[in-house]
């Protein structure tokens, strides 16, 4: 028989099928696209916890306070060694005027610093570098780099060890949040395995009574398990395509209230899902299409025998 | 057209459905199966259209030997054979049309085919002006006839029926009846499995009882001889 011939006849049925049985059709596509909003729930808001992680640990920087007698070379020199290490994202430097304004400007309310500060005459800030590095982790190197003789003997303090306590303990925040969210985002994934499973199992039960027909009157396998295979990934891309536009829909509503609440960490969340849209949901696509596909086939097995 | 040669099915563990039966059936014969219940009449058609494979023993349907029929030949047969049952065996959804077109659709006959037969079987049977209808929205005697229709779609050389007026009142069941004997009259090969005395006295053809699982009598021009 012509294949052609068969593919028609066998998305005519197809339709037929997902239109007549409406109901059923309709609970099926909703389970598939609850489930991955549920999965999705998941993955959002493990993005969301890393995203605020990340913000605070760029937010946390470790400043090198300078000799005031340090020459701006030594302090320059400095900079450049620093920003030499992969760890390091960014050094700031910040000139002893420069502090000694901000000083001020901080304390403009404060006639007493004020007017001590006119006292002393000089200006009693030296030059100091703020360093950003790309992760909590990297500051113990770099308190450790700046030790070399090169500039230690420069080096009048290092305001680090203050931020040491909150380093460990969102560090240790970090792995937990990203242990448990692993095991509730592996944990979901397992549920939502088991209902596309079940709904699938439980639509193909539904029909086994036609599975027999369609064999009686001489229909092969592929001609009864095709229109089922059809509707399975129909059902996957259409809950794919709704889930996608579910998920747009929410974050653009409340880009508003995210942005208010998470500040800096709202943009990545944000360009999480945009720039990873096609990857996200184009795997949750092939992995649900998959699932059905084969949950399908091992469904129709045992009443595709005689 | 059908011939068992010492043919044996064996259920496990302990049935033993049919026991050395040997049968030969010619072309354009009408033949009436009967038995009691149990006695294995419906494992007889089952065989025919290789829904069960004999234990023992040789089926040959025209020339196609079709014991040890490989699954993915099986629906080439269901193609050859017309099968007609005592439930119907119609899909719900999907109309009288439908249901009829379906057998021709999957076996890859043209679109052209299908215009062409479908209405000479839905006359035949005598349903034409209820083509648009589901099957819940037919009579018994009605959705039995769909279903016969169907089985006429590929001219089969063989019609098995079993007790397709099972469940149906007389008068339906007289009108099965005259369907089958006209449809054999037309050259088809008919065997029909019934357990209604009066329809087997009234047809005057012959007769192959059952006991058993093995054949008891077979009397050309014969009747119901069970009590
Ligand atoms: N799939 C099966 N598995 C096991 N035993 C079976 C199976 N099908 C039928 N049998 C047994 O085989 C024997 C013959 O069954 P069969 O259905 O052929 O009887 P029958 O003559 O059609 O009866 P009835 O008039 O009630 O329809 C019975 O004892 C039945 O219990
Ligand atoms: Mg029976």
């Amino acid at each position: 028989m012509s294949l052609t011939l068969s593919l028609t006849r066998v998305i005519k049925f197809t339709f037929q099928n997902i239109f007549r049985n409406f109901w059923l059709s309709f609970i099926t596509l909703t389970i598939f696209v609850l489930t991955l909003i549920t999965v999705n729930a998941v993955l959002f808001m493990n993005v969301v916890a890393d995203s605020v992680l990340e913000a605070v640990e760029q937010k946390v920087e470790v400043t090198f306070y300078f000799n005031t007698e340090t020459s701006e070379d030594i302090v320059t020199s400095a900079q450049g060694y620093l920003r030499g290490f992969a760890q390091v994202r960014d050094v700031e430097y910040v000139s002893a005027d420069e502090a000694l304004d901000l000083f001020r400007t901080r304390h403009v309310d404060d006639e007493v610093i004020l007017s001590s500060l006119d006292e002393i005459g000089e200006n009693p800030f030296g030059h100091s570098l703020v360093v950003t590095t790309q992760s909590t982790d990297d500051f113990a190197f770099i308190a450790e780099a700046m030790e070399t003789p090169e500039f230690s003997s420069y080096i009048k303090e290092q305001d680090f060890t203050d931020y040491e306590a909150v380093i460990s303990k969102i560090e240790a925040l970090n792995t937990r949040i990203g242990y448990a969210g692993f095991a509730l985002a592996g944990l979901f994934v397992l549920i939502a395995i088991m209902i596309i499973f079940n709904t699938i199992r439980v639509a193909i039960y539904v029909h086994r009574d036609e599975i027999g027909i369609m064999k009686l009157v001489g229909a092969n396998n592929w001609f009864v398990r095709g229109p089922f295979i059809l509707e399975a990934l129909l059902y996957s891309f259409c809950a794919t395509i709704l889930m996608v536009a579910i998920t747009f829909g929410i974050l653009g509503a409340s880009r508003g209230q995210i942005t208010d609440y998470f500040g800096d960490a709202s943009a990545s969340i944000f360009n999480y899902f945009q720039e990873n849209a096609l990857f996200i949901f184009g795997w949750q696509f092939l992995a649900l299409a998959a699932l059905s596909l084969l949950t399908t086939a091992f469904a129709m097995r045992k009443y595709l025998k005689t | 057209m059908i011939r068992f040669s010492n043919v044996s099915k064996h259920y496990p563990p302990t049935t033993h459905a049919l026991q050395h039966v040997s049968l030969h059936i010619k072309p354009g014969e009408f033949v009436s199966v009967v038995g009691q219940s149990g006695s294995g009449k419906t494992t007889l058609a089952k065989l025919l259209f290789a829904e069960e494979q004999a234990t023992k023993g040789k089926i040959v349907i025209g020339d196609w030997d079709i014991s040890g029929i490989k699954q993915s030949e099986v629906p080439e047969l269901r193609r050859q054979i017309g099968i007609v049952f005592q439930d119907f065996k119609l899909l719900p959804r999907k109309t009288v049309l439908e249901n009829v077109k379906f057998a021709l659709e999957v076996a890859g006959e043209s679109r052209v085919r299908i215009r062409k037969i479908v209405p000479q079987v839905l006359k035949i049977v005598g349903l034409s002006d209820k083509h648009a209808r589901y099957p819940r929205q037919l009579s018994g005697g009605e959705q039995q006839r769909v279903s016969i229709a169907r089985a006429l779609v590929h001219r089969p050389k063989i019609l098995v029926a079993d007790e397709p007026t099972g469940n149906l009142d007389t008068i339906h069941a007289h009108e099965i009846i005259q369907l089958l004997k006209k449809i054999n009259e037309y050259g088809t090969t008919v065997v029909l499995v019934t357990h209604d005395r009066d329809i087997v006295n009234a047809l005057k053809k012959r007769v192959v009882t059952i006991a058993d699982g093995k054949i008891v009598s077979d009397i050309q021009r014969g009747k119901y001889i069970l009590s």
